[in-house]
């Protein structure tokens, strides 16, 4: 799922200054999950601002609420009434959510209080490490399942560089290098032809939004 | 036998062959109509953006590996009607999940609408009265009908009591349903094989139980026979049949 | 079955003012239920937990906001805590589950959530 680690309270406290009533909006997905935005935060969120806000002596009315997703339309509906008596709103969904919600109230500031991170697994409670950069061209099972793209430094997509420290990348001597990683997982696996297989390169195609479109559908979008 | 005087009493026997006839069609019709327009009402037509290539809207696709000779292959959704087509769709619909289910069920239904609109006994009644009437069935085809009928009315009592997974979700209101659902069939062949000595009472009860279905259809769940066939054609979804496109 | 309820905390106003708003649709889906559990194959929690009756999306939707409408809105916090495991543990609200007669059982699902939520329920990620 997507991992976000929260912005510093002064960069939030700058964000909502000039207004008066500010909604803190919450996501149950995957903020939720990675402990950094779900309802628990926004009412923590919440106590810690008006907090800081009290000893600047300013006064402001921050309230809360959570909806179940805010990547989805059709849970923001419940939104809709809600923001017409607040000018401004926070959220602490993803940068996806930010910007769903940002289109669908346009007319009222919507600042981010998380920086999305990556896609990445749970390491353990609190701790979450990038597994990957969704490139869209996806190699793993030519290379024992370690991604090159996130792990390797420079993003090589079909073999390392020859410049490894050791067993670490010339960059530092704590980033293990990653095709070391994946020719010692191929060897594992008795697979090491794979490594000579050369994959089409990415052509960088992740320069501009990219629209997925499920090919069962393709029908009822494409004109 | 005073059951049998209160039927035999001319009022109660005529009034439920004859007005309480019109008068449960006509709420029948009227709450159907009544249920959909609720229904349709609740639906928006969502407009479908469609998708145009074109600076900054760019569809996300995988550059064409150039691997063992890699042949560009269709998806099977995408191929023209192929008996292979056919046979995963299939397997991969509800038939293919619960093919016993999705058998009964089918037969029922047909059989719920199909026999009394084809029944000897009804299209006779249709024609003395309106000199109109549909094409009738022989009539130990309609018994034999009629007791499969039954026979799937068991087979979904079966399943509501000894099943886990759907006895777990019944209320009384499911077992009230099924023996409403099964009354006209059940007194209907008890009735047609004079069964009991007294045919007035069992043809009332069938009559009655008829009555009662069909006013019961637009405020009950009953109402899944139409509003079935509206979700399929009208709401989006993954199991929408063609141009689906409102919400709720 | 007669709990004493201890209704502090939980505000049945509330409540019903949320249900209230999807009135038309909620009660429309408690009708046209059939109770025919065709749903439950189409859930993939429902299969990967040995086809337990308790995944299946007609139970989760009417135990949920089936339990809410009915009792309009006098639940306590221990009837909202069984619903917080009911509708967050055994759904992750993916809206793949096919209701043959058509109804919308994420939304449902996704009402119960919002109701759990007004009266501070929801789930504890960092209490396993």
């Amino acid at each position: 799922m997507i991992k976000a680690k929260i912005k510093p309270v002064q960069e939030i406290l700058d964000a909502i200054d000039g207004y008066e009533k500010i909604l803190n909006v919450g996501c149950g997905g995957c903020v939720s999950v990675c402990l950094v935005g779900g309802q628990k935060e926004v009412n923590a969120l919440n106590a810690e601002l008006k907090v800081h806000l009290e000893k600047a002596g300013i006064q402001k009315q921050i309230d809360g609420y959570t909806v179940e997703r805010q990547c989805n339309e059709s849970f923001l509906q419940e939104l809709d009434n809600k923001v017409l008596e607040y000018d401004c709103m926070v959220s602490m969904a993803c940068g996806a959510g930010v910007q769903h919600m940002a289109k669908r109230f346009s007319k009222i500031p919507v600042h981010p209080v998380v920086n999305t991170v990556s896609i990445g697994v749970d390491k353990d409670l609190g701790m979450y490490e990038e597994n990957c950069r969704a490139c869209g061209h996806c190699v793993l099972g030519y290379t024992g399942g370690i991604c090159p793209v996130t792990r390797c430094a420079k993003g090589l997509f079909n073999g390392p560089c020859g410049g490894t420290n050791g067993d670490n990348c010339e960059i530092s001597n704590e980033i293990p290098c990653a095709w070391l990683d994946i020719y010692k997982r191929l060897k594992d696996q008795n697979r090491l032809d794979d490594i000579l297989k050369v994959r089409p390169h990415m052509e960088w195609q992740n320069q501009s939004p990219r629209t997925i479109i499920q090919e069962p559908y393709e029908k009822r979008y494409i004109a | 036998m005073a059951l049998s005087h209160i039927f035999s009493w001319t009022f109660m026997y005529d009034f439920i062959r004859g007005p309480m006839v019109w008068i449960s069609f006509i709420i029948f019709f009227c709450g159907v109509v009544f249920q959909v327009l609720r229904f349709m009402s609740l639906l928006k037509e969502q407009p479908v953006k469609k998708f145009e290539p074109g600076p900054g809207n760019i569809i996300h696709s995988q550059t064409v590996s150039h691997l063992k000779g890699d042949r560009v292959k269709t998806r099977w959704f995408k191929k023209g009607p192929d008996k292979k087509d056919w046979m995963v769709w299939l397997k991969l619909s509800i038939a293919g999940v619960n093919p016993f289910m999705t058998i009964v069920t089918t037969i029922f239904h047909v059989l719920l609408i199909g026999v009394p609109v084809f029944v000897l006994g009804h299209n006779i009644l249709l024609d003395n009265a309106f000199g109109i009437s549909m094409v009738s069935l022989p009539e130990n085809v309609s018994d034999f009908l009629t007791g499969v009928v039954i026979f799937c009315t068991l087979i979904f009592l079966f399943r509501r009591l000894f099943l886990e997974r759907v006895k777990m979700i019944t209320s009384y209101e499911d077992y009230l349903f099924l023996s409403l659902a099964a009354a006209p069939f059940v007194t209907g062949y008890l009735a047609y094989h004079q069964v009991f000595s007294n045919y007035k009472l069992l043809i009332s009860l069938h009559i009655l139980s008829g009555e009662l279905l069909l006013m019961a259809v637009p405020f009950t769940k009953f109402i899944h026979m139409i509003y079935m066939i509206i979700v399929r054609f009208n709401v989006a979804g993954e199991y929408s049949f063609g141009n689906a496109r409102k919400n709720w | 079955m007669f709990r004493k309820k201890n209704t502090a905390g939980v505000n049945s106003n509330e409540i019903r003012a949320i249900l209230d708003e999807k009135k038309a649709k909620m009660k429309l889906s408690l009708k046209a239920c059939a109770h025919c559990s065709l749903c439950a194959e189409s859930c993939f929690l429902f299969m990967g937990h040995n086809k337990d009756p308790k995944y299946m999306p007609s139970y989760k939707f009417l135990n949920s906001v089936g339990v809410l409408y009915k009792k309009k809105g006098n639940v306590d916090k221990l009837d909202l805590g069984e619903m917080r495991d009911l509708v967050w543990e055994r759904c992750v609200l993916c809206t793949r589950c096919y209701c043959p007669i058509g109804i919308d059982i994420p939304d449902m699902l996704a009402l119960a959530r919002r109701i759990c939520r007004s009266q501070g329920v929801y789930p504890q990620y960092d209490r396993e």
